[in-house]
């Protein structure tokens, strides 16, 4: 019985814990280009969309729709990267407006084209050979779809990019000062460009996997808040990769767990338990400020327009 | 010899307003050429153009002897045109190998990072530079980040070096090592291009020197061949004086300082039972090399930071330290080193900025209503008595006025009502002549008033020029204290000897 | 008075000759000339409203189009965004009640913006403010006389509870404020689910809401179409909002914390005190705007009384340059295409969020513009 329940939770979480790390992993290489990225809800709504939308109106196959999902996340990005980088509006206000925009706009198209609640084949699982027939660890870890076994490879070349690439060095350098990346003759807005494009992509496949991975069925606003939570996470995480990928799983359990415990008649309140990643987040953050500097990877340019502008 | 660079007609005008008009210099390898000039005087932005920030409307730049177009950064570097400017461009979370390699750039990471260690462990053997290679720069000091920067130019291949005011943070004996670091770059065939309005510094070091006033170049000479009196009319077009004005009267002591301790922002304990008097009518000047807790014992006679333990007293105010004190209500006036920190808020307007010294008085309208009126016409008043230029209105953003004329409108609110005590801290950093002498003079006028003047300066001069009494502080104490006229050398000594 | 902004020019430092920067050639595109970025010091005030005039209209002209491709005709719109609010009392009274919490949302977050706070949490401060009101309400605190009264104050005191840690934090440790407050959304949410699908779960249907509110705790109609007390409530609101930050003494405290709080500080004034009194008077707004639903129009506390208020709360504040005249012109503005959004819900089957669009569009298209305002562009060959 407790064997069962275990079971089914693990089984569960990578569901959970992928779009939140994709979505997060994407942030991160945004905000390390010192973009904040309050607009991530509406990267996932539209990469959620586009992912049905290829389905259901290109015939796409599942990751080929992933595939849609990430442009499509990409383009409203560049429209994202204008403001905030070329017209350099405020990133808080540019953020939400994006929100707001992208609830609009895939309610508008969603419901427009009829692709409302209408079920789709999405991806998958695809059980690893041999590992795949482990007891216990087979069934949780190795009877994934390809984007759970994709995702920590993707954690992996981020990471590697960031920390031991020239473009991950320029990448920094524009998100901690970008007026000594200028100086050193670094496309600033270029480089934010790039990373703002990038980033969205991972982020619409997240929401892509949301809609084509595990509802299989689109609805209006079905991302819930997750882009909102993503954003939490990279800060759990302190903009550090690995630390991200730690913080989607921690998240990802939890909410898993949620609905759980609840059908299987536990008495919790299981709205308390729901407050714990956010007020754990608060945590870090606290514990963060009162070490003191050193530690904290945020970027220090973050949210900061750059135009060159000498004495 | 063909110049390294030599710049000529070069004319730059920003949103109308002539920056440059026909300037130029020509510098040649081996020798430290001076710019000298002004605040505003265009050396920057000549060097902007050099190192490719800035475009120029006119003119021609020739490097090495052919005619180049530096269209940007990256064209300056392949010429080998490397500038430190003044506030330095350092990403402070990279160490110094890796703002290096951001800088110089690499087709691998891993291969380049290597490289410019090797380049840069080599350059500093060179030049006898210590430098932690692997912290990030924004823990080093503000000399070891310039380190950074002249590493990081030289390692990029720079044959030509442009210092923007490098000696301006910088203390006597840090500037003097800096500069002989630049005697040596220019003994191995570099052209060194210092940018600075220090007279000494030019006498002292440079081979030759361009002065520039008003966005044009009025002199072009060699520095031994020329007085400091007349180089000081070319900078400035008039001679001015430079001369001690003793203080008439001192009374007794009205500013007290007793034990106060006091720590950084990080925890550092850098001011360590410092106990001194200002007496009325007197000028304390406190010198000593940065960062020996100046700052912080400024900061707490303003009233943005809290002592450890310690008190100050005013006469008839108590303790500045106490909660609730305020010294502003009692009489103290400040003049602080981080304008734009503590001084002015830029974006708002003059009048603005001006009222706020005020506006709990009730001299501008009570809690309810705040009277416009009676601002615009203050500041107006202020702005004509103390001479603010550059300004159109009260209503005008103050960020738009000038160093001089900003710290004008400082002086201005904070002598508003003659105060009984003053923080004057580096009062004249990164003013011109002129506007450095009207702040002088309006200390001078509020000393002879019979207010406590408390000069905190890492100008030397400045201090031997204004004080009455010199403090000499050092690890967070006072550690020497001279009558006036005192010896440069032996209050240069003690800086030194006990730091 | 721009929304606190990060982007905001800082100001020139020392010496500051107008000098301004141009961005590299690239060599390849020399001989087609490049586009010139400069900061513009000074902008004349016919400048500035033309140019806002014409990212409003460029704003509106894009989400007229959007709606005309989404299948309503010009002529439509027209008919449900203009002639219908003008003509019909019920849509001109449904602006005003959708008008009146908008602009205290909207007055909550100038106030906050106002002294640099960005104020993300509104929809969590709501919901502490409404569920204060309904503690009062469900276990009838006090006569009823003065339950109304009194459950203004609890809301207001909810709102400010819950701002108050983000603003404790933010000044003792320097914690960005963006992120704390935007995480006690979602505890506040959490909260409200945890009362409505446990102790304060209606009994009579089982539904997740609170039950209904009495009479004696609802605000009452003012006689004419559906208007409630909220409406005189919110217009005595906005001109205390008015005088705090255009009149008083605490108005002109306030642009200083703005600008540059150290300033400030160094001269002698209470910063601390200053932003807290404005943050924590945001909080209690937002409390109070939560009341305003939750017992002008729900009359109960439901599970979404407060979605997307906090944002629109935001954004309205943007474009009214947090002052409060602007806060009322924006807020009937932004009620006036709920209202139509309803009437283009039902006979134009266009989804309720499409309303969050047509706000985003004008806001981001306004935003756009400001860029002309604050930048000089120039042509160079």
């Amino acid at each position: 019985m407790v064997l069962d329940f275990l079971m089914n939770w693990l089984a569960a979480i990578p569901g959970f814990v992928v779009p939140f790390a994709l979505a997060a992993l994407g942030l991160l290489l945004i905000e390390k280009a010192g973009v904040l990225s309050l607009g991530a809800e509406g990267f996932m709504l539209v990469g959620a969309l586009a992912g049905i939308g290829a389905i259901l109106g290109l015939g796409a196959s599942p990751l080929a729709a992933l595939l849609c999902a990430a442009l499509a996340a990409t383009l409203l990005s560049l429209l994202y990267a204008v403001l905030v980088v070329s017209l350099r509006v405020n990133q808080v206000i540019a953020g939400l407006s994006l929100v707001f925009l992208a609830q609009g706009l895939t309610g508008l198209i969603g419901t427009g084209a009829g692709w409302v609640n209408r079920p789709v084949d999405g991806l998958r699982p695809v059980p690893v050979p041999l590992l795949g027939d482990l007891p216990l660890i087979g069934q949780v870890v190795f009877r994934q779809d390809t984007v759970v076994y994709l995702t920590v490879p993707a954690f992996a070349l981020v990471a590697w990019l960031l920390a031991r690439t020239m473009v991950g060095l320029r990448l920094r350098a524009v998100g901690d000062g970008p007026d000594a990346a200028d100086t050193a003759g670094i496309g600033v807005s270029a480089t934010r460009y790039g990373a703002i494009a990038a980033g969205a992509a991972l982020v619409g496949i997240a929401g892509g996997y949301l809609s084509v991975g595990i509802a299989r069925i689109w609805v209006e606003g079905m991302t819930g808040g997750r882009g909102w939570i993503a954003i939490a996470i990279v800060i759990f995480a302190r903009w550090r990769p690995w630390s991200a990928l730690a913080g989607a799983l921690l998240f990802g359990a939890i909410e898993a767990l949620i609905p759980r415990i609840a059908a299987a008649g536990i008495q919790v309140p299981q709205y308390f338990i729901a407050m714990i990643p956010y007020l754990a987040t608060l945590a870090v953050m606290v514990w963060t400020c009162l070490r003191g500097g050193g530690g904290s990877m945020e970027p220090r340019a973050l949210g900061r327009a750059h135009l060159r502008e000498d004495r | 010899m063909s110049p390294a660079l030599a710049m000529t007609g070069v004319s730059k005008s920003f949103d109308g307003f002539p920056a440059l008009t026909d300037a130029g210099i020509t510098a040649y390898p081996g020798e430290i050429h001076a710019l000298l000039g002004e605040n505003g005087a265009g050396k920057s932005t000549l060097m902007n153009v050099a190192c490719g920030l800035y475009r120029p409307d006119a003119g021609e730049v020739r490097v090495r002897g052919e005619r180049v177009s530096i269209d940007g950064p990256k064209a300056a570097k392949r010429l080998g045109i490397g500038m430190v400017h003044q506030h330095y461009r350092l990403v402070k979370a990279f160490n110094a190998l890796e703002n290096i390699l951001l800088a110089r750039g690499a087709s691998r990471y891993g291969r380049g990072l290597r490289e410019v260690e090797a380049a840069a462990r080599r350059t500093c053997d060179a030049l006898g530079f210590t430098l932690p290679l692997d912290r990030p720069v924004g823990l080093l000091s503000v000399a070891e980040q310039q380190r950074v920067e002249i590493l990081k130019v030289l390692v990029e291949g720079a044959r030509i070096l442009v210092l923007d005011e490098p000696s301006a943070v910088l203390t006597d004996r840090e500037a003097a090592q800096m500069l002989d670091t630049m005697r040596r770059l220019a003994d191995e065939g570099c052209a060194v291009i210092l940018v600075t309005h220090k007279l000494g510094e030019v006498k002292r070091y440079a081979d030759r020197v361009t002065v520039m006033r008003g966005g044009r170049v009025v002199a072009s000479a060699d520095p031994d061949a020329v007085s400091l009196s007349e180089l000081t009319s070319l900078v400035v077009g008039a001679e001015v004086h430079h001369a001690r004005v003793p203080a008439r009267r001192i009374g007794a002591p009205l500013l007290r300082f007793a034990a106060l301790t006091g720590a950084r922002a990080d925890g550092l304990r850098v001011l360590n039972d410092a106990t001194f008097v200002v007496r009325a009518g007197e000028i304390y000047g406190i010198a000593g090399v940065g960062g020996n807790g100046q700052t912080e014992l400024a900061e707490i006679l303003m009233g943005v930071r809290r002592p450890l333990s310690g008190s100050i007293e005013l006469d008839g105010a108590g303790d500045l330290c106490a909660e609730g004190v305020r010294g502003r209500g009692a009489g103290l006036a400040a003049i602080p080193a981080d304008r734009a920190g503590y001084a002015l808020a830029g974006s708002l307007s003059i009048a603005d900025n001006y009222a706020a010294g005020a506006v709990l008085s009730g001299r501008f309208g009570g809690w309810f209503r705040l009277d416009r009126r009676a601002i615009r016409s203050a500041t107006e008043a202020a702005m004509a008595a103390f001479d603010v230029q550059g300004a159109r209105s009260p209503n005008q953003r103050a960020g738009l006025l000038s160093g001089g004329n900003a710290q004008k409108l400082v002086v201005a609110r904070e002598f508003a009502d003659p105060p009984r005590a003053v923080l004057a801290h580096s009062p004249s950093r990164g003013l011109d002549v002129r506007a450095a002498s009207a702040v002088h003079a309006r200390l001078r006028a509020a000393r002879d008033a019979g207010a406590a003047i408390l000069l905190i300066s890492e100008d030397l001069d400045e201090v031997l020029l204004l004080s009455d009494r010199i403090g000499v502080m050092s690890r967070g104490r006072i550690v020497a204290e001279f009558d006036t006229p005192a010896k440069r050398n032996a209050v240069g000594a003690a800086m030194v000897h006990h730091a | 008075m721009d929304a606190p902004s990060e982007t905001a020019p800082q100001p020139a430092r020392d010496g500051a000759a107008a000098a301004r920067a141009i961005p590299p050639a690239h060599p390849s595109r020399r001989r087609l000339g490049r586009l010139s970025v400069g900061v513009r010091q000074h902008a004349s005030a016919r400048l500035q409203g033309a140019v806002l005039a014409g990212g409003l209209l460029t704003g509106l002209a894009c989400a007229a189009a959007i709606l005309v491709a989404a299948g309503i005709g010009p002529a439509d719109l027209v008919q449900e965004f203009v002639v219908a609010i003008v003509t019909s009392p019920e849509s001109a009274a449904a602006v005003l009640v959708q008008g009146a919490p908008l602009a205290i949302v909207g007055l909550a977050a100038a106030l906050a913006f106002r002294v640099r706070f960005w104020n993300i949490g509104i929809e969590g401060q709501m919901i502490a403010g409404a569920i204060a009101a309904t503690v009062v309400a469900l276990h009838d605190i006090g006569p009823p006389a003065l339950r109304l009264p009194l459950m203004l104050a609890a809301a207001a005191l909810g709102g400010s509870a819950w701002i108050l840690g983000p603003v404790l934090l933010r000044l003792r440790i320097g914690l960005n404020e963006i992120i704390s407050t935007l995480l006690l959304n979602y505890v506040a949410f959490n909260a409200l689910l945890h009362l409505l699908y446990g102790p304060w779960r209606d009994p009579e249907n089982n539904f997740p809401n609170s039950q209904l509110y009495e009479p004696s705790e609802q605000l009452a109609e003012l006689g004419w179409q559906n208007l409630t007390w909220a409406l005189p409530l919110a217009g005595v609101l906005l001109l205390g909002g008015w005088w705090l930050l255009s009149i008083s003494r605490f108005g002109f405290l306030t642009r200083i914390a703005e600008a540059n709080p150290r300033m400030g500080e160094a001269q002698g004034l209470p910063m601390t005190r200053v932003i807290l009194a404005a943050t924590l008077a945001s909080g209690a707004l937002a409390g109070i705007a939560g009341f305003m639903i939750c017992a002008g129009a729900e009359h109960r506390l439901t599970q979404s009384f407060a979605s997307g208020y906090g944002f629109s709360g935001i954004l309205i504040a943007f474009l009214a340059r947090n002052s409060a005249p602007g806060v009322l012109a924006v807020a009937l503005f932004v009620g006036t295409l709920f209202v139509a959004g309803q009437s283009l819900q039902v006979f134009y089957q266009i989804p309720a969020s499409a309303v969050q669009l047509l706000q985003a569009v004008i806001v981001l298209c306004v935003a756009a513009s400001d860029f002309f305002i604050r930048h000089r562009l120039r042509w160079l060959r």
